[in-house]
């Protein structure tokens, strides 16, 4: 939504050119904070929700139909916002003046521990589970697992929802710490996973996943496991450090309900955020880290987002690998040529001992010469609509010349091999893997938050 | 469940600051753009910010307008650039000397 009124107001106030904004009655709200914000009284008109998946007669009736906030026929008041002159109490400006925030407090009112925990959840503080109390003594406790000052500025974000600037110091990471769990030596991963900025719940109508991944020496001084069941609940380091992501998103206000936060359904990996740690000892390829520049011995948090994951159910016992990925593959969107493989050991060992993939990079120039799909399957994935097909449109290729194609025609849409991330991890019980549409979203160190 | 009070439980909320500088929030002065006194004969641009089924609902404006008021010219144009963001300056400079106003859509 607030696309659509930014770009209305360049047009209005930039170019002089009187616009008609659209929105459904779903982000009514998000209009009016707009507004307050801007003091720029666009002339929105509501359409029912939703647009998307509507055939195009429901959609004539939402135009001769009405306006479900004013009542009013919905082409009148487009036509309406063109013609009809600004009357001097509509230019007014609304804009709210928003006094300085309060200091914030840093302890909250005492209280037993039962009253407590309900103020976490009525606040909205928490994932739903029951989280440890941050107190003082605790959160001094978790200070230790860092050298860092307690009053160190970790990152910093613009929230859209309320228009503020949000500054996130290392006690607030060490206090979501304690809440999540943790041990004091999680805490300079959590507070390399903080400085990345990114939040673990996506501001946004789609149900996102994220996914955490660690390498270097801290995985195993900290307990990670990266062997059996490395993505099942059977390790508290790898539980807990998943579990923190997500409070930072809630508690500090990334994923508010309604706000920022609209997915319909959510998306359940991001209770823990898919966090795991690569086998580093058992690969026979390139740790993750080193791949993207970093020393074997430094330890690394790297995030990735996208939205699936989909298991290996076998191993490949009547197909190859290979045909059994590619069946996999096409059912992602490869957006960007976005994408990420979760193998066990067993099976990279395989795939450079039998099938002389020797290197990761090996394996993603197979996956991007070899995975076709049809330009029509392409094309139609909502997510290549929105975010490739503009690019298409600027003549960036190869998305301009697949744009052209008929469409039987087949593409390779993982078209950049070093876009595809193969991670090794598990514990060699069976040779299986996770495809998934994770695309990487950077790195960061460990180190310099550790003692 | 333990009835001791706790009376050293931190806040777990990040500091916030109202975001103003930069933000072109609160415009003091600004005008809006002179509306039209007709949409006959004039030049509508109707443009679909890309969210799926955007492109069809402004479809059917244009077809409403062919049927309803043929006199107004209609172009169904896609914004350029991302999606979640005012980056387009291309097709606003077209719209600016070929166009008289703009129907964008649709949020949601």
């Amino acid at each position: 939504m607030t696309a659509v009124a930014g770009c209305c107001r360049t047009l209005e106030l930039k170019y002089g050119i009187p616009t008609a904004p659209l929105s459904t009655i779903a982000f009514q709200n998000v209009v009016q904070e707009d507004r307050e914000f801007f003091g720029v009284p666009l002339r929105f008109t509501y359409a029912p929700h939703p647009v998307v998946s509507m055939p195009p007669s429901v959609l004539r009736g939402y135009i001769e139909g009405n306006d479900p906030v004013t009542g009013r026929r919905l082409v009148d008041e487009v036509l309406e916002a063109l013609t009809k002159p600004y009357t001097a109490e509509e230019s007014a400006n609304v804009a709210i003046a928003r006094p300085a925030l309060p200091e914030k407090q840093r302890f909250l009112k005492g209280d037993t521990e039962e009253n407590l925990q309900r103020l976490f959840v009525e606040r909205g503080w928490t994932d739903g589970l029951p989280i440890i109390l941050p107190t003082e003594e605790r959160v001094a406790a978790m200070l230790t697992g860092t050298s860092q000052p307690l009053d160190k500025v970790v990152s910093k974000a613009f929230m859209v929802d309320t228009q503020e600037n949000l500054r996130v110091t290392v006690e607030q990471v060490a206090i979501v710490a304690v809440m999540a769990g943790a041990q004091p030596e999680y805490l300079p991963v959590l507070l390399a996973i903080a400085a990345a900025g990114q939040p673990a719940i996506q501001p946004s109508t789609l149900p996102f996943a994220s996914a955490i991944l660690v390498n270097g020496p801290i995985r195993n001084e900290i307990g990670m496991n990266s062997g059996m069941g490395t993505l099942g609940p059977y390790c508290q380091a790898n539980a807990v450090i998943g579990r923190a992501w997500t409070l930072m998103s809630i508690v500090w206000g990334y994923a508010r309900r309604k706000r920022t936060f609209w997915t319909s359904q959510g998306n359940n990996y991001t209770y823990n955020n898919l966090c795991m740690a690569e086998n580093e000892g058992r690969s026979v390829w390139e740790p993750f880290h080193v791949q993207k520049g970093h020393k074997p011995e430094e330890s690394v948090v790297s995030l990735f987002r996208g939205w699936n994951l989909i298991n290996s159910m076998g191993a490949a016992a009547r197909r190859s690998w290979g045909e059994e990925v590619k069946l996999q593959m096409q059912a992602l969107p490869a957006l960007y040529s976005g994408a990420t493989l979760i193998l066990d050991p067993m099976l990279a060992r395989h795939l450079k001992e039998n099938e002389n993939f020797q290197t990761k990079l090996d394996v993603s120039r197979w996956i991007s010469e070899n995975i076709t799909m049809t330009a029509d399957q392409f094309w139609k994935n909502d997510m290549i609509d929105m975010l490739v097909a503009p690019l298409a449109a600027s003549g960036v290729q190869p998305y301009a010349s697949w744009q052209k194609l008929p469409d039987d025609a087949l593409i390779a849409p993982y078209h950049r091999p070093e876009k595809i991330n193969i991670i090794v991890m598990g514990g060699e019980t069976s040779p299986l893997w996770k495809v998934s549409d994770l695309d990487y979203m950077g790195s960061q160190s460990v180190d310099k938050w550790r003692k | 469940m333990a009835t001791d009070t706790f009376s050293a439980v931190l806040d777990p909320e990040a500091q916030r600051t109202p975001a103003t500088e930069d933000s072109g929030a609160g415009l003091s002065s600004w005008q809006m753009a002179p509306r039209l006194e007709t949409l006959h004969g004039k030049t509508l641009y109707l443009v679909n910010q890309g969210f799926g089924g955007s492109d069809i609902f402004l479809e059917q404006f244009q077809s409403w307008f062919a049927e309803n008021m043929p006199s107004v010219k209609t172009v169904a144009r896609r914004k350029t650039g991302f999606i979640f963001r005012d980056d387009t300056s291309d097709l606003w400079k077209e719209i600016k000397e070929k166009g008289d106003a703009v129907i964008f859509g649709v949020a949601g």
